[in-house]
Formats: C-alpha cells, structure tokens, sequence
C-alpha cells in the first residue's frame, strides 16, 4: 500500500514538472543577440586585463579590439527572429499529450516490468523475523551469521553440521565438523558425521579421508554403528565383499534388536550376497544405463543408490552450478525419482544461474517441457 | 611566397603528414599484428622463424613441469596436435589443467614454444573467446564439460 | 524500497521522453512556455535517476538477495565498502550509474544554464535527454537491475574478486564522469546544428564543459592504471587492452578538443572543426561504451556479455553517430567560418596539437578495430598488442610532446617562432644538462633512455618557462614580477600545470621503461635477493583469514645497509570460496617516486614459492603527473573568464532572466 502511495506521490510530482512551466505566465526573452553581445563585451574586458597585466602586446591588443568590434557590429545585422507565436492548436495538443504521457507511459511499462506485490527483503531483517516463521534456510543462514560472528563456538558448528548433512550441504559439513572437532575435540559422533560427510560430498564413496574419520570415531567409540557400517561399505567399494559382509555380520550381532541401523545393515548384506562384486557409486549423476543397472536391485536399495547419486550431483551443481549438462542430468533425474518439485526447483535454479534470456535456459525448459515438467513462473 | 601558395604549402604539409601516419600504421598492422593459432593449425601455416604468434588451447592433463626456479613447461593441445610450451614467470591465478590458455611468443628452432605471456580464463565461465570458437570448431569443446 | 528505485526509473524514462520532445518542438516554434519545460524536467529526470540508484544501492548494501543483480554480485560476508561498490561493478548497476552522470549533467545544463539564450537551452536540453531516454530504454528493456527473485536466495553468489577492491569505488565513477561529461559538448554541437548558427556564448559554454569532462577523464584513466597495476599483480601499468584503449580514445580527442575550443574562444576560428571535434569525442565515448559493454572483445573487462545487448547498443550507436554526422553534413554549410591566422601562432600551434593527436586517435581507433574487421571478413584471429602502438602511437607522441613548450609561448594569430626559442633557451639547457647526466652517470642508459629523460625535464622546464615569461621574469622587477605573478590568469596556471604534468608522466613511463629491473626467482623462507641495490629477505608464508575470503600471505623484509629490517612487504595469495577464485595481491613498497613491486606465485613441492620481483623507478610519477594534470583542469575551470555573464538586466526590457555563473 505504502508503495502505490510513494508511486502516486512521484507521478504528481513529475508530472508537475512538466505541467507548471507550461501553464506559468509568459516569460522574459532575451534574443541571442544580447548573449552574444554580452560575451563579445566580456571579452573586451578580458582583453584590458590582459594588457593591464603586460601579457600581450598594445599592438596586438588593439588589433584583437578591432575584431571584437567587428563582430559585434555583425550582431547588429543578424536581427532577430519573429516574436512568439500564439500558441495554436498543435501546441496545446503537444502540451497535454506531454503531461499525459507521464502518467500514462510509467504506469503502463511499470505494470509490465515490476514486481509491486514484493517486498524489499534486506538479509538483516529476514533473519531477526520470529524463527516459526523462518524457512530452514532462513535459520541456517541466521546460525551460519552467529558462527561468523563466533567462529570459536565448537557448539554451535556441532548443531550445524548434521543439519548441513540432511540439506546435502556436504562440503559445508566437512567444515562445520572440522570445525566442531577442532574446537570442542574429539567425539565419536562427529568423527563418523565428518566421515560421512566426506562421503556424501564424494558421492558416497568412502575415500581414505572418510576412512581415516570412521577409524578415529571407532577407537573413541569400538560400537559406533555408522562408523562401521561406512566401513565395510568402503571395503565393498573396493571389491573386498568378504571382509564387507564380515563387517556388517559382526555389527548385526553387536546392534540391539530396535536400531535403526538394522535394515540398512541386511540390506547391505543382502546386496553384497546377491551381486559378488560391488562396484564403485560412480561420482556423476546417474545416467538412463545407470538407473536400468539399479532396476536390478531391490527397491529401497535402488532409491538410496540413486538417491545419494542426485544428491551428490545436486551437491556439486552448488559448489559449481555452469554447468548445463548437469543442470540437465539433475532434472531428468527427480523426474525419474518422481519428484517433481524437486525437478522444477532444479530448473528454476539452472535458469537462474544462467539468466533467464540465456541459451542454456531455453535449452532447459525445452528440454523440461520435453519430461512434461513446466517451471512454476 | 603569396598567401595562397603559403597556404598551399601548409594543406600539402598536413597532407603528407597524414599520408606517413597512414603508410607507418598499415606497415605496422603488418609486422606487428600477431595471429592466433591451434596447435592443429600449425601444420598448414607457414611462419618465419621469431615470428611473434599467439597460441591457444587447453593445458594438456599431466603435463604440466615446473623446472628450475620460474620456468614452467606445459603442453597446450586441441584434442589433436599438441605443442610443447615454456614459460617463465608466475602463471595466472586461473591457470590450471585442462582450461583454456592463450601464450604469446615465439617457436625455438627445436619445436618448443616459448611464450612471455600466458593468460589463463578469467573467471569460472569464462573461455578465452579464441580458443573457445576454435575448439567448438574443432568439436572438442562444449558448452559445458561434465567431469 | 526496491519497487520505489523501479518505479523512479520507469518515471525518469518518460520524463526523458518529454524532455526530448516537448523543447525541441518548442524551439522550432518558438514557444517559451514548451522550451522551459527543459529544465524543470532535465532537474526532476535526474532526481528520479538518483532516487533509482540509491534504492539500488541501499539493496546491496543491505544484501535484499530478492533483488536478482544483489543475489548474483553480492555476499552477506563482503565488508559493507564492497557491498555498494558493487552497485556498480556489474553490467546492470554500472549502466545505471552511466544514466546517473548523464542525467546529472543535464541538470547542471539546467541549473546553470538561464544564461544561455533559450532556444539553445531547449535544444540541448531536448538532446541530452533523447540520448537519456535510449539508454533508459536500454536498461529497462536489456539489463534491469530491478529484477526480483521469488523466493529470495539467503546467500548471495559474490562481486568478482578482482573487483573487491578500493579501485572499483573511484574508477568507474570517474571514468563515466569523464565519458559521460562529452556527452553535454555533444549535446551543444547538436543543438548548434538544428539551429544553424553558433552563438558566442556557445563557443564560451563548450570549454568549460570539455574541462570538466577531460578532467574526470584523466583522472579516471589514471586510476584504472594504477588499479590493473596493483591489482592484476603483472607490474604493468598500460596493456594497450583494447578497453583501455576504449577509455584512451576519447581522452585523445578530448585533449585535442579542449585545444581547439581555445582557439575557438579566443579567435572564434576553428568552429566547425570544434563542432565536428565534440561530436566524435562524444561518439568514441559511446563507442567505448559499446566495446565494452557488448563483449565483442576478447577483453578482462567482460564480466557480463549478451548478444542482445551489443545489438542494442549498436543501434544507439549508429543512432547517435550516425545521426548527428549526417546533421553535419547537412548544416555545417550554413555555419560561418572564423578569423584568419598565420601558421606560425599560437592558433597554429593549436592546430598542430590537434593534427597529433586526431591522428593519434585514428591509430588507436584502428589498432582497436582492426583485429574485429579481419575477423568479420576472414577466419583469421589476431591480436594487435603493444608492439603496434609502440611503433604507431611513439612516434606520434614525441614530436608533439617536443613542441608542447612552444604553444603558450606563441603570440595569438602571427607569432615570432625564434624569440620564443629564445626565451626556451634555458629550458633546453636543463634538458640537455639531464641527458648528458643520465647517459653518462646512470649504467646500461640506452640513447632513447637518456633522450626520454631529457624530453620529459623539457616539458617540465617549458611549463615552468611559461610561468616565469609570463610574470616577467627577468625584465621587470622582482616586487612588480611578484605582483604580476600574482595576477596572471587562473587558465595560465591552468596551461602550465598540464603541460609540467604531462612532462612527469612521460617522466614517469621513461624511468619505469628503461630503467627497470625485474627477477622472477623461486625463494624458500630464509632467503634473501637483491634488486637494484635493494636486500630483500623472504620471511615465509602465513595463512590469514578475511571476511569472505582466505590467504597465504608472504611476508618480506626489506633490509638496510647493517642487515636490520626497515619496512615489511607483503603479497598474498587469496581465495575466495564462494566463487572458487583465486588472486593474487601484490606487495609495494614506494620509495621516494620509485617503487618496489613483489607478487607470489605457485608454491613448489619443496616448500618454495615463486616470487617476481620488479624495481620501478619513478613509476609513481606516472599518476602523479595524472593528478596534476587534473589540477590544472581545476584551475582552468575557475578562471573568471569562464563565468560568462547573462544579458545584464540594465540593457533589458523584459529583464527576467538572472545572471548567474557556471560552475
């Protein structure tokens, strides 16, 4: 409301602009002549200061004088122009179009072009808003400014970091974690979480920085269920099934009978049985190939392959979103994975990323209109 | 002299002036202008020796040495030829493997290019123009790399 | 406040539509009520522009990632400095800032302009706000900084490092005053032309503005040099980059403007010339702009290229140039042609100025354009560089820059070329007395070295002669000297200060040429190097944390003549997460003019790092001599000659028009 106000308010005002010199009473007019004599006058001034000052020759300053005077004796010929017309009917035509036209054009082109219904939304004040009504990353944002501001609160980052993991932030949750550790020290906790982490931001393969994680969590906590679970997957990842499936035996037998942790061990079991050797998840996002091989896999497997796959391709695409081909693969894949909302906040985001007049963008909607998908705007 | 031959002289005076600033910028345009090359369009140009080029492509994976002191030796390549390359002095801050550069320099007789200056691309999207159009004309390079 | 900014500028584009019309109409029939709209609206117009670009500003400087511009060139993390400069260190907000100047300029029109006889007002009102009215249209149609984000990101994507920097806050401003200043001796050569005649007071108006406009100029080519110098960490201070070159055109031409609107002023000779001059610095300006802004370049400076856009910009450009040329064509015929002078004068001398320089710009306008021309007919790429314009460019500037002393020495239309020599004479002394001690004393000095020095004490003793015959050195008595010295014109100044400012900075890019040295080493902490009679010792490298970035930064000492550390350099490497990027700031340490100038490179395996090294003698003097330069302009601009009177109210009938006086 405020806004149309402020709008209204500079529409009279520079409509008046335009209105109140047409409508004033008759002005003073000098001919051009009179300028120009003015000038040649001054010049003439100019000219006795300059001899004054011994900076030109008497000879010369009279020869100067004499051109000035012809100059100004050419004045008088020119003559001058006709006096104002009255104002005819064309004029007072022009006129009010004028003042029309400002009105008319701003409000037209600003219907097109703006966004009045949007508020300004300075970052300060989105983050001092009640935290009910805060969107997740609204909170984050408003820890992640506290932690700017406290960069040694070891808590704080110890609260982030999983919060981080569950947005498939990872990188940022390797940070926050090491960041944890190297503030509040070890626990076995945040070892497998940075473990994890590192995981997850590599697509899910348990590189040897993951391991070492998992290894230091382990000799703080021998029963650590994550820790060595991502163990033994890391031993399946390198073909060693056996070891593997002892692994996840022995967590299986250690693991009380209601943890959580049970059905991902089985499932893993029951992979590792049924296909002798586990390869590598492949770091890119998963191609058609990719979700055919998986189709043989049972159910929950399949989506969680698939589901750390487009998470870490969605990771990436954060960390370096130029890229068109990605931006493509992530779509296709929520659209596979049903998730269309997800698939259409892909979209949104690689046509932000490379503006929405840009090649790429129409590249994307052709292709998303192509899946059946339309961008929410 | 009259005042018209005066004046004569003054316009041929100008004229001349500006007939030598003419001939001195084309011959320049001619020696000084340097051509973008390919290490694929190499084989068909024909250079003199010293002549001052630029070569563009991308920094060949692997290939990069750093030697004594300063000097780097890399390979830039089109995805079909690759030229071998020396520099000293500090790379761009966005030099890095398999990006697009531009070296400016000059062929040793023993094949090696030795460039004294290197530009890297500028920014996260941004591809050398050269080097982009040329690999696009080449088919090796696309809009974007999935790596 | 956002959607306030996008209506304000939507408002100014309509406004500037009417400003284009209603007083040109006006003037054809000479209405005084329709050509009085001009300046109400051009004042309103720039108001509006300004409401705009503050709402711009106070999004990025509260970080409203709702606005897509904010999301894509800001980050809650910059210090609040970076936060508004990068208003401007984007395509969208720094075209915003060009309409800004531009609407400015015509409001000082405005404000100050009721001296001038009112059909010429109207008209040049009307033509700065048709090239305001293209421009707006260009950003709301291409490049609208308002366009918002629903919902709003919570983190925005960063400024570009490179542009993270104090340089970003003083350049552009500067630069665009600069570019954007020629658009009002544009604007009034235009005018000149739809009415067929040039008033006198027109010939007094067009130099100041050209004053104002070369002065910001200077200052904001000067600054971008130093800027890439420090910033880029290369040691060089001109790459003849083809957007540099862009920005040097219409310095060139300007220059050559402001001498010819002397000649002008003073003779009323050379008008048409001077019209012609105005309207093609101007169109080099818009030229400038278009390189830069469509990407056509292979260039640094593209951070933000659009095929569409370049289009656009290139229909306002055939638009602008083309149109006002054909005027020319069509009118200059009708004007008249001034006053008759001897080749050897000081007209003549303006004239040879101008011959110089215009020749100059062609070389650069073809050096720029060249490589695009043998692109569009062939499949060749080339690159026309440093070699070129220092073959083309160098021998064009020295022999001007030879005769530069003589021009204020020279008598108004026939002057005594040898009583000017005479009174040279010592300046030539000094001169020679600097190559002999440079060629003889300082080693490994080149002939072209030690002429280089010579030529840049010429222009510095010339400046000074000028001054000192002026005041009558030498023949009057020093208390009537005094008086005398105490007396001269403000524009006498003005001359000499430019011209002892050029002579430093040539000065300047001699030492820094010839005399440098430079090492380029790979060092482990510990080590110490020598350059140019200066130890230096490498103290190691220590990782640092800024506010959106990291560093290593590496410490140097510098070491006196018993081994104790008398200053500390530092240069560091930074990385800035947010867009994966990594610079490198250099470390510099001025001594006396001269500087010592480091920058990092890669580190080895072995825990060394590459270090470059460059000692650059009186580099300083450079910019220096930049900055007084633009002093000079100042001083110029206040002389009293400049504020030209209005019609006196005594001679008047109607007598409604106050006096008043330019800036």
């Amino acid at each position: 409301m405020l806004f149309w106000v402020i709008a209204a308010i500079l529409t009279l005002g520079a409509s008046l602009a335009v209105l109140l010199p047409l409508a004033g009473g008759p002005k003073g007019v000098s001919a051009s002549s009179d300028h120009d004599l003015e000038v040649y006058r001054d010049q003439l001034s100019e000219l006795d200061r300059d001899v004054a000052r011994g900076l030109i020759q008497p000879a010369e300053a009279e020869e100067a004088r004499a051109e000035i005077a012809r100059r100004i004796l050419r004045l008088d010929n020119v003559g001058d122009k006709a006096a104002t017309r009255q104002p005819s009917m064309a004029t007072r035509l022009v006129a009010t179009a004028a003042v029309l036209a400002v009105p008319l054009v701003s409000w037209g082109l600003y219907s097109q072009l703006g966004s009045p219904e949007l508020p300004s939304q300075p970052l300060s004040e989105r983050l001092a808003k009640n935290p009910a009504d805060s969107s997740v990353d609204e909170l984050v944002a408003r820890a992640e400014a506290y932690l700017a501001a406290n960069p040694s609160d070891g808590r704080g980052w110890d609260v982030l970091a999983p919060v981080y993991l569950r947005m498939q932030r990872f990188s940022d949750a390797v940070t926050a974690y090491r960041n944890a550790i190297r503030l509040d020290g070890d626990s076995a906790a945040r070892q497998a979480g940075l473990g994890e982490a590192i995981a997850s931001a590599a697509g899910g393969i348990v590189s040897a920085d993951a391991q070492a994680a998992f290894e230091a969590a382990l000799k703080l906590d021998p029963a650590n269920p994550k820790a060595s679970f991502y163990l033994a997957m890391g031993m399946a990842q390198e073909g060693r099934i056996e070891e593997a499936t002892a692994g996840w035996q022995k967590m299986l037998a250690a693991l009380p009978q209601d943890s959580a942790w049970r059905a991902a061990v089985e499932q893993a079991l029951a992979e590792s049985a049924r296909r002798s050797v586990a390869s590598g998840v492949p770091a890119k996002g998963p191609d058609a190939g990719d979700v055919d091989a998986a189709s043989s896999m049972s159910p929950q497997d399949r989506e969680a392959m698939i589901n750390t796959m487009v998470a870490g391709l969605d990771e990436r695409l954060r960390q370096n979103p130029r890229d068109a081909e990605g931006w493509m693969q992530l779509i296709r894949s929520y659209v596979v994975l049903g998730k269309a909302d997800q698939a259409r906040g892909a979209l949104n985001r690689g046509i932000a990323v490379f503006g929405s007049d840009s090649e790429e963008a129409k590249k994307f909607t052709a292709f998303a209109v192509s899946l059946g998908l339309t961008a929410t705007e | 002299m009259t005042r018209k031959q005066k004046r004569l002289s003054v316009i041929a005076g100008g004229l001349a002036f500006l007939g030598a600033a003419t001939g001195l910028t084309f011959y320049a345009l001619g020696q000084k202008a340097s051509y973008f090359y390919m290490p694929a369009d190499l084989t068909n140009a024909s250079l003199q020796p010293g002549q001052r080029i630029r070569l563009g492509g991308l920094v060949e994976k692997g290939t990069i040495e750093r030697g004594q002191g300063a000097t780097v030796a890399f390979s830039v390549t089109d995805n079909q030829k690759q030229v071998k390359v020396t520099y000293t002095g500090i790379l761009p801050d966005l030099f890095r493997e398999e990006q697009g550069v531009i070296t400016e320099g000059t062929f040793r007789p023993d094949g090696v290019f030795v460039a004294d200056s290197v530009l890297a691309k500028h920014d996260e999207n941004y591809m050398p123009k050269e080097v982009a159009e040329s690999l696009k004309s080449k088919g090796v390079w696309q809009e974007s790399k999935s790596d | 406040m956002v959607e306030t900014g996008h209506f304000a500028l939507v408002l100014a584009f309509a406004l500037s539509l009417v400003q284009t019309l209603v007083p040109m109409f006006g003037a054809r029939m000479n209405n005084q009520k329709m050509m009085a709209v001009g300046g109400p609206v051009a004042v309103t117009g720039f108001a509006l522009t300004a409401l705009s670009f503050a709402a711009l500003a106070i999004a990025y400087a509260t970080s409203d990632f709702s606005v897509a511009n904010v999301w894509d060139n800001s980050h809650s993390l910059q210090p609040l400095i970076y936060k508004i400069t990068g208003t401007w260190g984007n395509h969208e907000g720094s075209m915003l800032l060009w309409v800004l100047i531009l609407t400015f300029f015509g409001a000082l029109v405005a404000a100050f302009g009721s001296n001038l006889p009112a059909t010429l007002r109207a008209n040049v009102l009307a033509v700065q706000g048709a090239i305001g009215a293209t421009f707006l249209l260009f950003i709301l149609a291409t490049s609208n900084p308002f366009a918002r984000l629903n919902p709003a990101p919570i983190e925005g994507r960063d400024l570009n490092p490179i542009l993270q920097d104090l340089g970003l806050a003083i350049h552009p401003p500067l630069l665009y005053l600069g570019y954007v200043g020629f658009s009002i001796c544009f604007s009034f050569s235009v005018a000149a032309l739809i009415e067929g005649r040039i008033d006198a007071s027109w010939a007094r108006w067009v130099r100041p503005w050209t004053l104002v406009a070369w002065m910001f100029l200077t200052g904001g080519i000067a600054m971008g040099s130093y800027w890439a110098y420090y910033e880029l960490g290369w040691g060089g201070f001109w790459f003849w980059d083809p957007v540099e070159n862009a920005s040097f055109m219409p310095w060139l031409a300007g220059t050559a403007l402001l001498h010819s609107a002397i000649v002008m002023e003073k003779r009323s000779a050379l008008k048409i010339w001077t019209l012609l001059l105005a309207i093609l610095t101007f169109s080099l300006s818009l030229l400038g702009t278009f390189l830069v802004r469509s990407g056509v370049l292979t260039s640094v400076h593209a951070f933000a290229t659009d095929p569409t856009r370049g289009v656009f910009i290139l229909c306002i450009l055939t638009l602008f140039i083309g149109g006002s040329l054909a005027l020319f064509a069509f009118r200059a015929s009708r004007l008249t042609a001034g006053g008759l002078f001897h080749p050897i004068s000081r007209e003549g001398a303006l004239v040879l100025n101008n011959l110089f320089l215009t020749t100059a710009t062609a070389t650069v306008l073809i050096g720029t354009l060249y490589p695009l021309a043998v692109e569009a007919v062939s499949a060749d790429k080339i690159s026309v560089g440093a070699p070129f314009f220092n073959l083309t460019f160098g021998p064009l500037m020295v022999p001007l820059l030879v005769v530069v002393p003589f021009g204020p020495l020279l008598a108004w239309k026939r002057g005594d070329i040898f009583a000017v020599a005479q009174r040279l004479m010592a300046a030539f002394a000094a001169a020679l007395l600097a190559v002999l001690v440079t060629a003889l004393f300082i080693d490994g000095a080149s002939v072209f070295a030690a002429l280089g020095v010579g030529l840049g004490f010429w222009l510095i003793c010339g400046a000074l002669t000028d001054i000192a015959v002026k005041s009558g050195f030498g023949t009057v008595a020093p208390s009537i000297m005094l008086r005398r010295f105490a007396g001269l014109p403000r524009s006498v100044f003005g001359t000499a200060l430019a011209h002892l400012g050029l002579g430093l900075t040539t000065l300047g890019i001699v030492g820094t040429l010839c005399f440098g040295t430079e090492k380029i080493l790979s060092m482990h902490a510990g080590e110490t190097v020598q350059l140019s009679g200066h130890t230096l010792r490498f103290e190691g490298l220590y990782p640092a944390q800024g506010p959106n970035y990291s560093e290593d930064r590496g410490r140097f000492a510098l070491l006196g003549a018993d081994g104790s550390t008398t200053a500390v350099i530092t240069s560091s490497k930074r990385s800035y997460p947010v867009r994966q990027m990594t610079t490198t700031e250099s470390g510099i340490k001025t001594i006396g003019f001269s500087q010592l100038y480091l920058s990092l490179g890669d580190e080895g395996t072995d825990g060394s790092v590459v270090v470059r090294l460059w000692w650059k003698p009186l580099v300083t003097l450079i910019w220096g001599g930049a900055l007084v330069m633009m002093a000079g302009a100042a001083m110029s601009l206040m002389d009293r000659r400049l504020r030209v009177g209005a019609p006196s109210r005594r001679r008047k009938s109607t007598g409604a028009v106050p006096s008043a006086s330019l800036p």
